[in-house]
């Protein structure tokens, strides 16, 4: 396990940490929001199926080509759709006035 | 320093950029997470927390075009149709989910990330080819992105279905249900460190068959991880599996030596951590016990105390009620449900048995049969040929108090006519109408012929005790939860016939009343119209009957009247972390309105009315004094401190936790009030009598 390693689990650690902490901070009233938000993030895997789709297809490996496919697209769902149904509900939050929620 | 590390993943045909080039990349992609972060923390306030996510999701496209551009993939055309793809239906699928399925929703696109973790980990494996150049760093990684990444996509496709309710939401155990999970999990982890023995993977054979070996045991570790949770734990695995789609992502991260990757998956697994943690405190859950599938089997001890101790309360109450008279006519508008059964009936039949013949009640039947045909009720008398001491013990015992023989039924002749009865009572008989006769095989009283009671509309019991019979078979009508049908009249005979008998007056009284002068209006009706304090507090009850209209309705007819209403929310009502919240704002409850549970808590003293729809568990008083059941020290909203309660129900079945709720007890009618019934119907019920009153 060289150097790169340990500054990745740090950065594993750390960002786990901070997140806590700021999410610690977001009221139940926004749970629903801030799971399905979280939810959005965790589709950041898709960075991860990129490159290695990339390689796949740069070894011209089939098998892997169609994985990655998949995986991307799955991700893209997860990323997409996790965002625009957050943006969807937040909207929805009203205040007694007339001033839409996040405006 | 970090800047010029050769972050260099195993299996790298394609070649990243160096020097300068990685240096911007690490710099733009510290930002990126920070941004991150500030789109976070925006959604910790409503007015922000639409910019918020957007700014998260401008930061994860700029982080996709990063990647692009860092490892010089540009030219790759797939990846552009794969995004797009995905893209257009992620679109689709959030434009056209209900907000009510929103819970499905996001355990199925969270399967997703599990899912892409998964085919993430595989791909760095298959690139690391033999295995020749690779660090078992990057190996055992790829081994756990598959593992994680795996049972995140089976547990949420689990979790979805059971809310979908495509799978019964009811835990589903199957035989060794410990030794399956122990044993996937531990062939799944087993398979990671295969994975990370460079030697292993110099064997192409078998390292395709441990990669697609690992994939399928891991995803049978989430399935049989999920099944076995109920549906009101979903918000707790829910939030979980979020948290580990999370921690997928990161762990591929860590395998292709991605910072962005890992820092993000990291975050994202934090704050599913944080929510699993709430929800388990609000439910009083261990997490523990969650994983283990603890969440069933303990409860019918509990459900046993929590009754006892129920049937301890309800005596109280009723004295109470009592002696204060002038609030005798309120009581009674809401009073017990079986007067109200008895009040309609058309039909009834009494079912004697050897418990009337010890308490001498026998002129006290006579009595209430006398009562209910004054009011043009058929009443008839089925008598089981082993009831009582000696053949025909009923028989002597009824027409000793001039019970006319012709009502006097055998079992071949009366059983046929249950099932077109309105009301059956039942006095002092076990044994002779116990349905587990019919279907509890090996049992002594099994194959008993049985008057078969439970086929009329209601069935009110009047016994001693709950024990069993002399047959020491446990009596299934004897069960909590049948409220709506059954009615349970413990203690003697006698006392209980009187009760009844006096409760039904008070019903048919007030019956009267209405029909007459048509001015007297439920006693909720006037609360609402006095009350200056109102409290909402809406559960899943009112999401299923999709009520939530008719709510905003509500509270703008009662602002409208100069009232002050609120909300209370409960952590956990409904089926994911802030469930209740989403559903009013979309009917535009405004968000001040939605107060937490600390924050309210304290206002219920205060407070004129409060109005719950659809929620049980989580407005409980048992869950301060019930020691021993599952509830016990759950956090609730105090809706009992209020001066009056009105509950929408479905039925008066304890809620999921399977504990009775003492707020449901008979003979509380001056303080609480119980619709029950469809959320919808209710609603429309109090509204339509809130006007009539109020003009």
């Amino acid at each position: 396990m060289g150097l790169e390693h340990l500054i990745l689990i740090v950065v594993f650690v750390v960002s786990m940490l901070v997140g806590y902490k700021i999410i610690d901070r977001v009221p139940s009233l926004l749970h629903t929001p801030l799971m399905s938000g979280m939810n959005a993030y965790s589709g950041v895997t898709v960075l991860g199926c990129l490159t290695a789709t990339a390689v796949a297809a740069d070894m011209s490996n089939t098998v892997s080509r169609i994985l990655g496919f998949i995986a991307i697209v799955l991700a893209m769902i997860n990323v997409v759709g996790g965002f625009a149904v957050t943006d969807r509900m937040l909207r929805m939050f009203h205040s007694e006035g007339n001033d839409k929620g996040g405006k | 320093m970090l800047m010029n590390l050769p972050f260099s993943p195993v299996f790298l045909a394609v070649t990243h950029h160096t020097g300068t080039a990685a240096t911007i990349y690490y710099v733009l992609a510290a930002i990126l997470a920070i941004t991150v972060l500030i789109g976070i923390s925006m959604m910790s306030k409503v007015k922000t927390a639409v910019k918020g996510n957007l700014l998260g999701s401008v930061s994860m496209l700029l982080m996709i075009v990063l990647t692009l551009w860092y490892w010089n993939i540009f030219s790759f055309v797939e990846l552009y149709i794969s995004i797009l793809l995905g893209a257009v239906i992620g679109l689709w699928l959030s434009v056209k989910v209900n907000m009510i399925q929103m819970p499905q929703m996001v355990g199925m696109l969270n399967g997703f990330g599990g899912a892409a973790s998964m085919l993430a980990g595989i791909l760095t494996l298959i690139a690391a080819g033999d295995g020749a150049s690779a660090d078992i760093f990057s190996l055992a990684t790829s081994g756990l992105a598959i593992f994680v990444g795996a049972f995140t996509f089976t547990g949420s496709m689990v979790a979805a279905g059971k809310l979908h309710g495509v799978i019964t939401q009811k835990p589903i155990e199957f035989k060794r249900h410990a030794l399956w999970t122990a044993l996937t999990l531990v062939l799944s982890l087993l398979t990671v460190v295969l994975l990370s023995i460079p030697a292993v993977l110099a064997a192409t054979v078998a390292k395709t068959i441990i990669i697609i070996f690992s994939a399928i045991i891991s995803g049978l570790f989430g399935i049989i991880f999920a099944i076995r949770v109920g549906g009101a734990d979903m918000p707790i695995t829910i939030s979980l599996l979020n948290s580990f789609s999370g921690v997928a992502g990161a762990i591929a991260g860590l395998a292709i030596a991605d910072p962005l990757l890992v820092s993000v998956g990291a975050i994202v697994g934090a704050s599913g951590l944080l929510l699993t943690q709430i929800m388990c405190r609000s439910m009083n859950r261990k997490l523990i016990d969650i994983l283990l599938g603890k969440t069933s089997t303990p409860q019918v001890k509990a459900i046993q105390s929590a009754a006892a101790s129920v049937t301890a309360g309800a005596g109280k109450t009723e004295v109470k009620v009592a002696g204060a008279e002038e609030l005798v006519a309120d009581a009674v508008q809401t009073g017990p449900a079986y007067a109200a059964w008895l009040n309609d009936a058309e039909k009834i039949i009494i079912v004697p048995g050897y418990g009337m013949a010890l308490s001498q009640a026998q002129p006290l039947v006579k009595n209430l049969m006398d009562e209910l045909e004054d009011a043009g009720k058929n009443v008839e008398f089925a008598i089981h040929p082993v009831a009582g001491r000696m053949p025909g013990h009923m028989n002597v015992l009824l027409a000793e108090v001039d019970v006319p023989y012709e009502k006097l039924h055998e079992m071949e002749e009366i059983n046929p006519q249950f099932a077109e009865t309105d009301v059956v009572i039942v006095i002092g008989a076990n044994d002779v109408v116990n349905p587990a006769a019919n279907t509890a095989e090996g049992t002594p009283i099994y194959g008993m012929p049985i008057l078969e009671v439970a086929d009329a509309k209601h069935v009110i019991i009047m016994n001693y005790d709950k024990q069993p019979g002399y047959a020491g078979v446990d009596n299934p009508l004897y069960e909590d939860g049948r409220g709506d049908k059954i009615a349970l009249l413990l203690g003697d005979a006698k006392e209980s016939l009187k009760d009844l008998v006096k409760e039904y007056r008070s019903a048919t009284s007030q019956a009267v009343t209405v029909a007459v002068t048509e001015d007297t209006v439920p006693a909720y009706s006037r609360w609402l119209k006095d009350a200056e304090k109102i409290i909402i507090v809406p559960g899943y009850g009112m999401a299923l009957s999709q009520a939530q209209p008719l709510v905003k309705n509500l509270m703008d007819e009662l602002e409208e009247a100069g009232k002050n209403v609120e909300f209370a929310i409960h952590p956990v009502a409904g089926r994911m972390p802030g469930h209740m919240n989403v559903l009013l704002a979309e009917v535009d409850v405004p968000y001040e309105k939605l107060h937490e549970m600390e924050e309210i808590n304290p206002q219920f003293a205060e407070t004129d009315v409060v109005i719950v729809i659809g929620a049980n568990d989580v407005v409980n008083p048992a869950a301060n004094t019930a020691e021993g059941t599952p509830i016990y020290g759950m956090p609730i909203l105090e809706v009992e401190d209020a001066k009056h309660v009105i509950i929408m129900n479905y039925d008066k079945q304890p809620g999921y936790a399977g504990v009775d709720n003492p707020l449901y007890e008979e003979g509380r009618g001056d303080k609480i009030a119980l619709l029950l019934g469809d959320a919808t119907a209710s609603l429309k019920n109090l509204l339509q009598e809130l006007r009539e009153y109020c003009g």
